[in-house]
C-alpha cells in the first residue's frame, strides 16, 4: 500500500455548540477516485471547506502530502485544485480572463498550459465570451479548467456533474478516471448522484450527521469471482418444483418472491443448480446475481433519513 | 514580490474591466466639463483658469471619495456575494496578502481618480479660460509670486489623505460585514451626514469632540495656514487620522484572516 496523499485525522468542527463534523478520519491514496456521499446537511461541504482551508478545524488535523492545512497552508494548498459548491466565476470577465486571473496566482502556470487546459475542457470556441453568457455546463467546465491549471495532486470537486448533459457527464467521468489512472491524481468527489458515483469511484465514504458511517471499496465489492460467492437469483416457472429439484441435487435454496429462487453460489454451484433445474424439466428464464445498487446500500446505511 | 504584484494586477483587472468604472470616469469628466462650460456661458470670462480649477476641485473632489468607496467596499464584499471568494482564497497565498493586494489596488484606484480629476480640470479650464482668455488675469487663490500649481498640489494631497481614511473605513466595514451595500451606505452616511452634525457639535465645549474622526476629515481648511477653530493644527489632525487609520486596518485584517468562509 502506497502512502496516503490526503489524511483527515479525527477532524471535528463545532459551530456554536453544535457538532457539524464529529471525529472524521479518512485516508486517500494516490490515483484513486474517492466518492464522498451523504444526505443533504450531513457535512459534506463543511468537510470540503476545511480541506481547502476556508474553514478552521475545531480539533483534529488535515494534511495533504504531509503538509498540514492549518500550519503549512501555502505548501499544502499548492497541491490542490478544487471547486467548492458551484463553480462561481467573475461573470463580467471572459472565460479566458478568469483563467488568467487564477493562472497569475499560481507559480509556474504558463500561457501554453492555459491554452492546453482550455482545449482539454472543450471551451475553445467560447473562451473569449463573458462568463455571464455561459450555460451551467460551460461554467462547470470552466470551473474544472481553473482547478487543473497548476496540475494538482489532489482534485476536490463538489457535485462535478451538476448541470452537465448526459454526454458531458460521461466525458467528465471518463476524464476524471483517466486523470486518476494515468497521472496519479487523487480525485475527491462529493455527490448525491449515487448511480454516477458507482460508475466513477474506486471507493466511497458515506457520512451522516457529520460522522463517517461507512467506507466501502466499489472495485472489489460487487459481482462474483472464482472464490467469491454471491446471492444468485433464478427466475423459474414453478417455485415448489424448483426448490425440490435443488435440494435433491444437494443445493440449499429458498424462495425469493414471485417466480424467484435464490441460492448462495459460486460459479460451479450456479452452473450445477442450472443443470439440476433444467434436468427436472423446469423452465429457467434468467439467472442474475442479487447485487444491491449503491443507492440501496446508501439508503440502507443512512436509514433513508431526510435532512437533519 | 513580482508574484505579489500579479495579485494587485488581478484586482486592477477586476476593477477596470467593469462597466461601473467606465461610468465613473465619464461622470467625473462630464461634471468638470459642464461646470466649466456653464461658467463660461453665464459667469463671464474675466477670471483666471486657476480660480475655476480650485472651485471645481473643491466642488467635485467628493466624487473621487465616493467612487473609491464604492470600488473599495466592492472589492471585498462582492467576492463574498458572488461566491468567488472561495476560488480566490484557495491559492498559495495567505489571506493577509490577498487582502493587502485588494487594499493596494483600492488606493491605486483613489490615486487614479484624483489624478483624473486634477488633469481633467487643468486641461478643460486651460482650454476654456487659459487659452481663450487673457492669461494675465491674476488668480485669487494665491498671493502674487506663489505658484497656483503648487497650491493645487497641496490641496489634492490633503484631500487625498482624507479620502484614504474614509475609503479605509469603507474597506474595513466591507471586510467585517461582507456586504458592499452596507459598507458603502454606512461609509457615505458617516461621511456626509455625521460630518455635518459633528461640525455643529465641535462648537460645543467638550474635549472628546477633538478626537472624533469626522472633525478631522476636512483637511483642506489648513491650506491657507490660518489657525483652525479650537486651536487645532494640521499635525494634530493627521495624528488623530493616523490612529483611526491603524485601527481600521487592524480590524479589517484580523477579521478577514480569522473568519470561516461560508459564502
Amino acid at each position: 500500500m502506497e502512502t496516503s496523499v490526503v489524511r483527515l485525522h479525527e477532524v471535528t468542527k463545532r459551530i456554536g455548540g453544535r457538532t457539524i463534523i464529529d471525529r472524521l478520519s479518512l485516508e486517500l491514496r494516490p490515483g484513486e477516485v474517492f466518492g464522498f456521499l451523504g444526505p443533504n446537511g450531513s457535512g459534506k461541504t463543511t468537510t470540503i471547506r476545511m480541506m481547502v482551508g476556508l474553514m478552521s478545524l475545531t480539533s483534529g488535523e488535515i494534511s495533504i502530502n504531509g503538509f498540514s492545512i492549518a500550519k503549512d497552508y501555502e505548501k499544502a494548498i499548492r497541491l490542490v485544485g478544487a471547486i467548492v459548491e458551484n463553480p462561481e466565476m467573475y461573470k463580467y470577465l471572459s472565460g479566458y480572463k478568469n483563467l488568467l486571473h487564477y493562472a497569475r496566482m499560481m507559480p509556474g502556470v504558463t500561457e501554453e498550459r492555459v491554452q492546453e487546459v482550455i482545449r482539454l475542457v472543450g471551451l475553445e470556441a467560447r473562451i473569449r465570451d463573458k462568463v455571464k453568457t455561459y450555460s451551467l455546463g460551460m461554467r462547470q467546465r470552466l470551473g474544472l479548467a481553473q482547478a487543473l491549471l497548476h496540475k494538482p495532486k489532489l482534485l476536490i470537486l463538489d457535485e462535478p456533474t451538476n448541470g452537465l448533459d448526459p454526454a458531458g457527464i460521461r466525458e467528465m467521468r471518463d476524464y476524471l478516471r483517466r486523470l486518476a489512472s494515468e497521472e496519479g491524481v487523487t480525485v475527491f468527489v462529493s455527490s448525491h448522484l449515487l448511480s454516477e458515483m458507482e460508475l466513477m469511484c474506486d471507493r466511497v465514504a458515506i457520512i451522516q450527521s457529520g460522522r463517517l458511517i461507512d467506507l466501502r471499496d466499489l472495485r472489489t465489492g460487487a459481482g462474483m469471482t472464482e472464490e467469491r460467492t454471491a446471492r444468485m437469483l433464478f427466475e423459474v416457472d414453478r417455485i415448489e418444483a424448483a426448490l425440490d429439484a435443488l435440494s435433491a441435487a444437494g443445493l440449499a435454496a429458498e424462495s425469493a418472491g414471485p417466480g424467484l429462487v435464490v441460492l448462495q453460489g459460486d460459479r460451479e454451484r450456479t452452473a450445477s443448480a442450472n443443470a439440476a433445474l433444467v434436468g427436472a424439466g423446469i423452465s429457467v428464464y434468467s439467472i442474475r446475481p442479487d447485487v444491491k445498487s449503491l443507492e440501496d446500500q446508501f439508503l440502507e446505511v443512512t436509514g433513508g433519513e431526510r435532512i437533519g | 514580490m513580482a508574484d505579489f504584484m500579479k495579485l494587485v494586477q488581478n484586482e486592477n483587472m477586476k476593477t477596470f474591466l467593469r462597466a461601473r468604472t467606465v461610468a465613473m470616469v465619464i461622470i467625473l469628466a462630464a461634471a468638470v466639463t459642464s461646470v466649466s462650460v456653464l461658467w463660461l456661458a453665464f459667469g463671464g470670462r474675466d477670471v483666471s483658469m486657476w480660480d475655476v480649477v480650485y472651485v471645481e476641485s473643491s466642488l467635485l473632489y467628493f466624487l473621487v471619495t465616493i467612487f473609491t468607496v464604492v470600488a473599495g467596499a466592492g472589492t471585498v464584499a462582492e467576492e463574498f456575494s458572488s461566491g468567488t471568494i472561495k476560488l480566490l482564497l484557495i491559492r498559495p497565498w495567505s489571506r493577509s496578502k490577498i487582502l493587502l493586494s485588494k487594499y493596494i489596488s483600492t488606493v491605486a484606484f483613489a490615486l487614479f481618480m484624483a489624478a483624473l480629476l486634477f488633469v481633467v480640470t487643468l486641461v478643460v479650464n486651460w482650454l476654456c479660460f487659459g487659452l481663450l482668455n487673457d492669461p494675465s488675469i491674476p488668480t485669487s487663490i494665491t498671493d502674487a509670486g506663489e505658484s497656483p500649481f503648487a497650491y493645487m498640489l497641496r490641496f489634492y494631497g490633503l484631500s487625498f489623505i482624507s479620502s484614504i481614511v474614509t475609503v479605509t473605513l469603507a474597506f474595513m466595514l466591507s471586510a467585517v460585514f461582507r456586504s458592499a451595500v452596507l459598507a458603502i451606505a454606512l461609509a457615505l452616511f458617516l461621511m456626509l451626514i455625521v460630518n455635518n452634525v459633528i461640525l455643529l457639535l465641535s462648537s460645543l465645549p467638550y474635549k472628546w469632540i477633538d478626537y472624533v474622526l469626522f472633525v478631522h476629515l476636512n483637511l483642506t481648511r489648513y491650506l491657507d495656514d490660518l489657525p483652525a477653530a479650537g486651536g487645532m493644527t494640521l499635525g494634530f489632525s493627521l495624528t488623530v487620522l493616523g490612529v483611526y487609520y491603524v485601527l481600521f486596518m487592524a480590524i479589517a485584517w484580523i477579521v478577514f484572516s480569522r473568519r470561516d468562509v461560508a459564502a
